[in-house]
């Protein structure tokens, strides 16, 4: 198992809290780097020499929201080959719809247990971690 | 003797020779006298002598130059002598011939010599007798003879007569009378009523047209010579205007110049048409003639014309579509009322104007280029069109045309209706701004429903997450109770999330996103069946086999699951029975899911359809479901309903059109 270099762009405190205590609690190795909007994401995908494996994407955020996020990321030379899983609570099927079209690695939907979210998160990140990906 | 007594004889014989003389002078001179007188009979009688020689001569030259035929016959008719101007007319040879003029009388006539020969004798002479002859040279004639008797010692020995041929003459006047016949005839029947008077105003000839006009009831030919002077007062109250008819005949007559035209309206409706004709000879008046038409046919058919042109007139000045007639060059002939006040243009502002160069609002859009070309090939058409009025107002007309014909046959223009539809344009961009607005509003109502359903379910979720970290983190630390409403609180939480869905579906229930195709209801009934869950003690069937509908059938999925999954959840019997059945009702299903459940109480029976008026506060029902239901059916235009004894169960109906 790979350990992985996971970008989380999240504003909620206590998702980005769930995500590392998951983490922990399933004693993954992973690295989570964090950022709060699609703008700071941004700015810390700037350095190109420490990009990440994976980023986890929420769709609602405020300034740059996750599609807008997407769409950036996707006309970006190099970025759009991070694969990128949006981590929602929309099912909104156009949401579902527009995600996919601009290319995305996959669409969780955040459940109301927690329990129901570790194992999301459990199975979602021993998928990624047995992936060949395109690494820095 | 005595002297005395010789002296009385001495005086005696004196007186006696001195009578004796006077007496032998008085013959003496008569005897003078009668010389004279014989002297100057001589001569008288020699001056007659040589008279009667003169004349006799002269008659002689008369005889033989005479131009018509002279002929002297004996009392038998035999031709005692002639001149040339007979023998040519008889055919003779010569005017020796001998012959019997009675043998050139046609048969037909032989018995009208008799007579003329007897008066002839009796009268002394005969004029203007007329008989048909044949001549020698067989050329039947007619001839015209005037003769005399020739008298000897006072009896009537011979007949001299002149002899006309006046075949010619007769031909022609039996021509003319055929012609006046002709002509009589043509006039008395004719259609027109003919009253020719003289310059007296007496009745020169008139017709049976004329006295049926005027109510006269005798024939025309007893009219000729009566005095028309007063006739005018007579008929006028055959007219409308008796005063005016009266004094306009003496006015014309007073003029005595042509009049042509007059028209007169009768009391019985007839119409006449009255020409005036005066007659002039040589510049003097000779009279004049009246003729009367009859021509309440053609005014009844020319006002029906007038009407009928009057009544489509008016519904075209009168009606709210502009017309308007042009020529080939666009160039307005015509416009009516309507056009004017549409347009803002006086008639004089649009005449020769062209319609498309004034009015259209876009210049540079040929469209009416376009339309005139298609009409000049004889297709009529209709198009929109933005014009601006003369007060600069935009509006939009709606423009029918059609090509006109000249009485060839040959496009000499087009005829165009237009409506003003700016007002039924505005409600028509109006009503699509409205639905575009509520397309908007509608998507954005949805946006709405998932971000509040996203921004709710958020916290629930953190809570959800804390309150399992709180319960692994202090799972010794607190006691039962506190482990038992962490939990309850997690359930709390749960049905929250529910609640939200559920509002969340709802609100997805709309037309924009219903899809139609055929539903196998039977099909769809079976996967419920499988996909929720059913307890050991239920037991569902279907009655019949469910059709095929036209429907959404994500939708009535939606249907069936709320409506078993409610017959499932409120069963209080050990046996729960859940049967489905349909009814063909021709137009359209009837459904039914009926249970043996708790029952409805009747009071709830319309409220249990509306939103959040769930019945039983359970865990598992948000009293959204049948709310959802009721809106689906309506969807798919049906109705919904139940009946229900409470206690014993509950049948839910529903119908959906076929």
């Amino acid at each position: 198992m790979k350990n992985l270099n996971i970008l989380l762009i999240e504003d909620d405190m206590i998702e980005v809290m769930k995500l590392n205590r998951a983490k922990s609690s399933l004693q993954l190795n992973h690295t989570i780097s964090e950022a709060s909007n699609g703008e700071e994401a941004l700015k810390l995908l700037e350095q190109k020499d420490n990009l990440p494996d994976i980023i986890l994407l929420d769709l609602n955020m405020p300034k740059i929201n996750g599609i807008e996020f997407l769409k950036i990321l996707k006309a970006d030379e190099r970025l759009k080959y991070i694969p990128t899983i949006v981590l929602t609570t929309s099912n909104n099927q156009r949401d579902l719809l527009e995600c996919y079209k601009i290319g995305i690695a996959g669409y969780v939907l955040k459940p109301l247990k927690y329990e129901d979210y570790v194992s999301k998160i459990e199975k979602l990140l021993s998928y990624w971690s047995i992936n060949e990906l395109i690494t820095a | 003797m005595s002297e005395k007594e010789v002296n009385i004889l001495k005086r005696a014989l004196e007186r006696e020779r001195a009578s004796r003389k006077a007496a032998e002078k008085i013959l003496e001179e008569k005897s003078a006298e009668l010389f004279k007188v014989n002297k100057m009979l001589e001569q008288s009688y020699s001056e007659l002598t040589s008279l009667y020689n003169k004349t006799s001569s002269q008659l002689q030259g008369v005889f033989e130059n005479i131009v018509d035929a002279y002929v002297i016959m004996d009392l038998s008719g035999n031709i005692l002598k002639m001149n040339d101007a007979a023998v040519e007319m008889f055919g003779f040879k010569s005017t020796q011939e001998e012959e019997n003029l009675n043998n050139l009388v046609s048969p037909s006539d032989i018995d009208i010599v008799k007579p003329a020969f007897k008066k002839l004798i009796t009268d002394g002479l005969i004029t203007d007798f007329k008989i048909n002859i044949t001549t020698k040279h067989n050329v039947p004639k007619i001839v015209h003879i005037n003769a005399s008797i020739i008298e000897e010692n006072g009896e009537p020995v011979a007949a001299q007569g002149i002899v006309r041929d006046i075949t010619m003459e007769r031909e022609a006047q039996e021509k003319l009378i055929e012609s006046e016949n002709r002509l009589s005839t043509l006039i008395k029947s004719l259609d027109t009523g003919v009253l020719l008077e003289d310059e007296h105003r007496k009745i020169v000839l008139t017709n049976n047209k004329f006295c049926e006009f005027f109510g006269i009831p005798v024939s025309p030919e007893l009219l000729v010579g009566q005095d028309c002077s007063k006739s005018a007062e007579q008929s006028k109250d055959l007219f409308q205007d008796p005063d005016g008819f009266v004094s306009r005949i003496n006015e014309i007559l007073f003029n005595k110049k042509l009049v042509l035209g007059d028209e007169l309206k009768m009391t019985n409706g007839k119409i006449l048409e009255r020409d005036y004709i005066p007659i002039y000879r040589s510049s003097e008046y000779q009279g004049h003639l009246w003729s009367y038409r009859d021509v309440t046919m053609q005014r009844q058919y020319s006002w029906g014309i007038e009407a009928e042109r009057e009544k489509y007139g008016s519904i075209i000045a009168n009606m709210h579509l502009g017309l308007v007639e042009v020529n080939n060059d666009d160039e307005i002939l015509l416009v009516n009322q309507s056009f004017v006040e549409m347009s803002g243009y006086n008639k004089d502002e649009l005449i020769g104007k062209k319609g498309g160069e004034l009015l259209q609002a876009d210049k540079s859009n040929d469209i009416i280029t376009a339309e005139n070309e298609k009409r000049a090939q004889g297709l009529s058409n209709s198009y929109e069109l933005k014009v601006r009025t003369k007060s600069g107002e935009i509006r939009n007309w709606l423009i029918s045309g059609a090509p006109n014909y000249d009485i060839n046959g040959i496009v000499k223009g087009s005829i165009g209706i237009h409506l003003d539809i700016t007002e039924l344009k505005n409600l028509q961009i109006q009503k699509e701004k409205l639905l575009a607005k509520l397309e908007k509003s509608n998507e954005e109502l949805q946006e709405y429903a998932h971000i509040v359903s996203h921004d709710l379910k958020s916290p629930l979720r953190s809570i959800d997450a804390l309150v399992s970290w709180l319960k692994e983190d202090n799972k010794d630390n607190l006691d039962e109770a506190s482990h038992k409403n962490l939990d309850l609180i997690q359930s709390t939480l749960e049905k929250m999330e529910q609640l939200i869905s559920d509002v969340l579906n709802y609100s997805r229930v709309s037309t924009e996103n219903k899809v139609d195709a055929e539903v196998d209801v039977q099909q769809l009934v079976e996967d419920v069946i499988e996909l929720v869950y059913v307890p050991e003690h239920i037991h569902i069937s279907i009655l019949n086999k469910l059709p095929v509908v036209n429907g959404d059938s994500t939708k009535l999925q939606q249907v069936f699951q709320n409506l078993i999954g409610n017959a499932i959840k409120f069963n209080d019997k050990e046996k729960g029975l859940i049967e489905i059945d349909v009814l063909d009702e021709a137009t359209h299903y009837k459904f039914s899911i009926k249970d043996n459940g708790i029952g409805i109480e009747p009071q709830f029976h319309d409220n249990i359809f509306k939103i959040f008026h769930a019945l039983n506060k359970r865990k598992d029902s948000s009293g959204i479901g049948l709310s959802i239901v009721k809106k689906i059916i309506g969807l798919h235009g049906g109705n919904v309903w139940l009946e229900s004894t409470p206690k014993m169960g509950t049948t839910f109906y529903f119908t959906l059109t076929k």
